[in-house]
């Protein structure tokens, strides 16, 4: 490539770096600095030490949830994945395709007010139970909750775990999985000793995308469990929004980016070690 | 080699097929499959694309649903059970390996689902392992392996269970020109060995005729003919069969049967056959199928003798080595010949053909089956 071409290609892709580094390059190094700066200026570590006193429960809840959530999410879609690749039933694996990816079109905040209105004291599922005659109005118990945004993160998530997972899993020459059944092994065993281990990869990969878009979700701890402990997303809203303390939003926001610079290493590495192999 | 088969047998199990239909979707794919299968026996399935061998192993192994007829295996009816029920071992032109696991994994794969202590299993792939010529591989990755190697650990894989039925799906397909006759020979010894009842499906003439005890040839969906290689080469019961056995030469004639003599014209050639020679041939039209080989080239006034001389023109001639192919025009077709003796193109010349190696079937079955799609 000469020079002048060179200098073409930066020209083209100046408008998508300047929209990067004006719209999150620069937000993110003023939260940087923000949440490293004293109250009198000057570095300081003054904000994190407030978000851990404050917050340090949070921060561990918001850890247990999002990675309860994500076992969850893996187990569900590998059900899902699973039936897809190995049922034999025409009648489910139809239905089941058919209706599986709906999730995926529906927004976190739409999902939430669904959530809010089914798991609720007397929500569409307790009124279900009830007028089942599976218990007494009495006994119905709210799951609004760590348990509703659990179960709302997973009906959310699973479809996209389970989309890449069925994709991978179609991918794998099919004849792998008939030879397993040829030896003798039920599709259960198939699935498990001998499908799963093929798509490691690509479930782990969905596993850690879903893990980083659970972190950033505000709408659905907000409105499907309002109260303590939650998660860190409404941590920082409450922060700004009631305060106007932005140093310790700022340092609770670095603290959610460890948490997903964690996912994004294994990421990077499961990525590196794949286009190593030969 | 052959003879062995009777001296090992008794492992294997007896197939029995009885009126298997097959359809996927609404296609039908076999139409009333017949066929019986000897305890010991090595069976090649045989055909082009689309006639439905693949399809009718896939039944047998239970991966492809059977709407009627039945499968027996040693007197039981299989065809309802599920493939992991029918102790029917397979390969598959894939070697369809798990990557994921070593050649250990892959080969005992089969014996921990049997319940097999670890000890056990690291034996039994250990013996394989040298039948296979493999010894010491037990810890490789299978993805760090040669095709020919993949292979064999797939036929490890398969042998390890002891099954009484062996199937093979085209296992030498994926593998280089060299590699393909030594594991034509090999997978025919272990066979041999170990008197498992083996059914291979392929579409190489060659390779058929060079591992199979019998042939089964198949054309869209029923069986064409069975018999020994010998059998089906050399007396191929119709056109089909005739042509896909490897005698693509077609020569219009017309046979008058009558006065205690049978008369063959085949464009200006004519010949007399003598009344002990007579081979119950189909009177009227008819298509005389050859193969390259079974010709040669002469003058175009020859004594014809015991053969048909046709006479004709050389249109073009190539030299794939030690004998020379030409493109003859007779009797209004053009035949391919091979001579030993270089003739110009252009010049005239009788083509020479041994009676006996011709294989005549009435015009009219023979468009027949020319119109099946193969």
């Amino acid at each position: 490539m000469s020079i002048s071409q060179r200098q073409l290609a930066l020209l083209l892709i100046t408008p998508g770096l300047a929209l990067v580094a004006a719209l999150f390059l620069y937000p993110l190094s003023f939260s940087l600095i923000s949440a490293f700066t004293g109250p009198k200026g000057g570095f300081s570590l003054d904000a994190f030490r407030k978000a851990w006193e404050l917050y340090s429960g949070d921060i561990l809840f918001t850890v247990v949830i999002v990675l309860v959530s994500c076992s969850l999410t893996g187990l569900a879609a590998i059900v899902i994945a699973g039936t897809l690749t190995l049922g034999e039933n025409r009648l489910i694996v139809g239905t089941l395709k058919a209706l599986y990816r709906w999730p995926l079109f529906i927004p976190f905040i739409v999902a939430a007010q669904c959530m809010r209105t089914f798991l609720a004291k007397n929500g569409l599922m307790n009124n279900s139970f009830v007028a089942m005659g599976l218990m007494e109005p009495l006994q119905a118990v709210s799951f609004l909750d760590w348990r509703g945004i659990i179960a709302t993160f997973v009906w959310k998530q699973t479809p996209f775990v389970a989309l890449l997972l069925a994709g991978a899993l179609a991918a794998i020459d099919r004849a792998t999985l008939e030879a397993g059944r040829n030896l003798g092994a039920s599709r259960l065993r198939v699935l498990v000793e001998l499908a799963l281990p093929q798509v490691m990869p690509q479930l782990l990969v969905a596993l850690v995308l879903s893990f980083v878009t659970m972190l950033s979700v505000l709408s659905v701890p907000m409105m499907v469990a309002g109260s303590q402990p939650t998660l860190l997303t409404v941590d920082m809203a409450f922060r700004i929004n009631a305060y106007g303390d932005y140093a310790t939003a700022n340092a609770l926001g670095v603290i959610t980016y460890l948490l997903s610079a964690g996912a994004a290493i294994i990421y990077l590495k499961r990525g590196m070690a794949k286009e190593g192999a030969p | 080699m052959r003879a062995g088969s009777q001296v090992m047998s008794g492992v294997g199990a007896a197939i029995e097929v009885r009126g298997l239909h097959v359809a996927y979707g609404g296609t039908k794919v076999l139409h009333g499959v017949d066929l019986d299968f000897a305890p010991g026996s090595f069976t090649a399935l045989l055909g082009s694309s689309g006639c439905g061998k693949t399809t009718l192993l896939r039944a047998l192994s239970g991966f492809v649903p059977v709407l009627s007829g039945s499968i027996a295996v040693g007197g039981k009816d299989v065809a309802g059970l599920p493939p992991e029920k029918r102790g029917m071992a397979m390969v598959f032109q894939s070697y369809a390996l798990w990557p994921h696991m070593t050649v250990l994994q892959n080969i005992g794969y089969g014996l921990k689902l049997r319940g097999a202590s670890k000890r056990d299993i690291a034996a039994k792939v250990c013996s394989l392992l040298a039948m296979l010529g493999l010894a010491g591989y037990e810890d490789r990755k299978v993805t760090a392996m040669s095709g020919g190697q993949r292979q064999r650990v797939a036929l490890g894989r398969a042998l390890a269970v002891d099954p009484g039925i062996l199937l093979l799906d085209e296992p030498l397909s994926n593998l280089d020109a060299k590699i393909r006759l030594t594991m034509r020979h090999e997978i025919r010894a272990i066979q041999q060995r170990l008197g498992v009842t083996t059914i291979h499906v392929t579409h190489d003439r060659e390779e058929a005729m060079t591992m199979a005890d019998r042939l089964v040839i198949m054309n869209a969906g029923r069986i064409a003919q069975i018999g020994t290689p010998e059998e089906v080469y050399d007396r191929p019961n119709s056109a089909f069969v005739a042509n896909f056995m490897g005698a693509e030469n077609v020569l219009p004639v017309h046979v008058v049967t009558g006065a205690g003599r049978t008369t063959i014209t085949a464009g200006e050639a004519r010949h007399v056959l003598p009344r002990e020679r007579d081979l119950a041939l189909p009177a009227g039209e008819a298509l005389a199928y050859f193969r390259d080989d079974a010709a040669s080239l002469d003058a175009p006034d020859a004594e014809p003798g015991e053969d048909l001389v046709v006479p004709g023109r050389i249109a073009a001639r190539s030299y794939p080595g030690g004998l020379y192919r030409y493109r003859v025009e007779a009797a209004g077709r053009q035949l391919t010949v091979d001579h030993t003796i270089r003739h110009e193109p252009g010049a005239a010349v009788g083509l020479r053909i041994p009676l006996s190696r011709l294989h005549i079937f009435p015009a009219a079955q023979a468009s027949i089956q020319a119109s099946i799609p193969a």
